[in-house]
């Protein structure tokens, strides 16, 4: 399952932390009908390189299905950030 | 109560395991198989890594804003879907980078690497870990990488 919100921390010295929750739900939903759009480009751009497009579109998938859990954080005395997939 | 759970709570109170590793343990015996019994010193658990972990700890003092700290963590999932993407480049174009590695003197086959190759690296990914401290611009600078 491709993952579906984002959560992003954000929190400086002295001041409350600051949650924001992305739905990257909706980036996919933007990205389907240019991913359709250009499909028969990428189709051609496969053929010309010789790789198996379907094969390719599985990887993608795989990948953004991968994402869920992934975690990053970067921390310093006066701010610290992180961004979770969820 | 599980038998699983008695027993590591015996060893994390004996202090033959960590807490770290208690919980590490518990988690796994709760969620998956265990293979192994007790041995006496600690719990043989065959547990496949979920995440691959990098830690930065670096106590510089850059620009005044203090010490900085990077925690990545990234599905060992996303590792395997990556090497997915070495078995879509085409032939051609392994042949070619072969033929530049090997005029550099690289004696490596690229086309010899199967994704199956890969598959089992990752796989063995559960036994990595990298400890690296060093100082670097006149402050401590540490690298970890494990798999968890």
């Amino acid at each position: 399952m491709i993952p579906l919100v984002a959560v992003v921390s954000l929190n400086k010295e002295n001041s409350r932390t600051f949650r924001l929750w992305v739905p990257i739900a909706l980036i996919w939903l933007l990205l389907v009908p240019l991913v359709v759009l250009f499909s028969p480009l990428i189709l051609i751009a496969c053929l010309l390189c010789q790789v198996n497009p379907f094969r390719m579109f599985s990887v993608g998938w795989q990948i953004l299905s991968a994402l869920k859990d992934t975690k990053v954080e970067l921390g310093r005395r006066t701010a610290a950030v992180s961004v979770c997939i969820l | 109560m599980s038998e699983y759970r008695r027993q590591i709570l015996q060893m994390l109170s004996e202090k033959k395991i960590t807490a770290d590793e208690a919980e590490r343990l518990i988690a796994a015996a709760e969620g998956t198989t265990v293979a192994s019994a007790v041995n006496g010193s600690s719990l043989d658990a065959k547990l496949k890594p979920k995440y691959l972990r990098v830690q930065v700890d670096s106590e510089g003092n850059y620009g005044g804003e203090g010490p900085t700290k990077v925690n990545v963590r990234v599905p060992m999932q996303l590792l395997r879907a990556g090497v997915r993407l070495a078995g879509l480049i085409p032939a051609p174009a392994l042949q070619r980078a072969n033929d530049a590695m090997h005029e550099q003197g690289i004696p490596i086959d690229l086309t010899q690497i199967k994704p199956e190759n890969l598959e089992e690296l990752i796989e063995q990914l559960h036994d990595l870990s990298v400890d690296v401290d060093q100082n670097a611009y006149a402050a401590k600078v540490r690298v970890k990488v494990f798999c968890e």
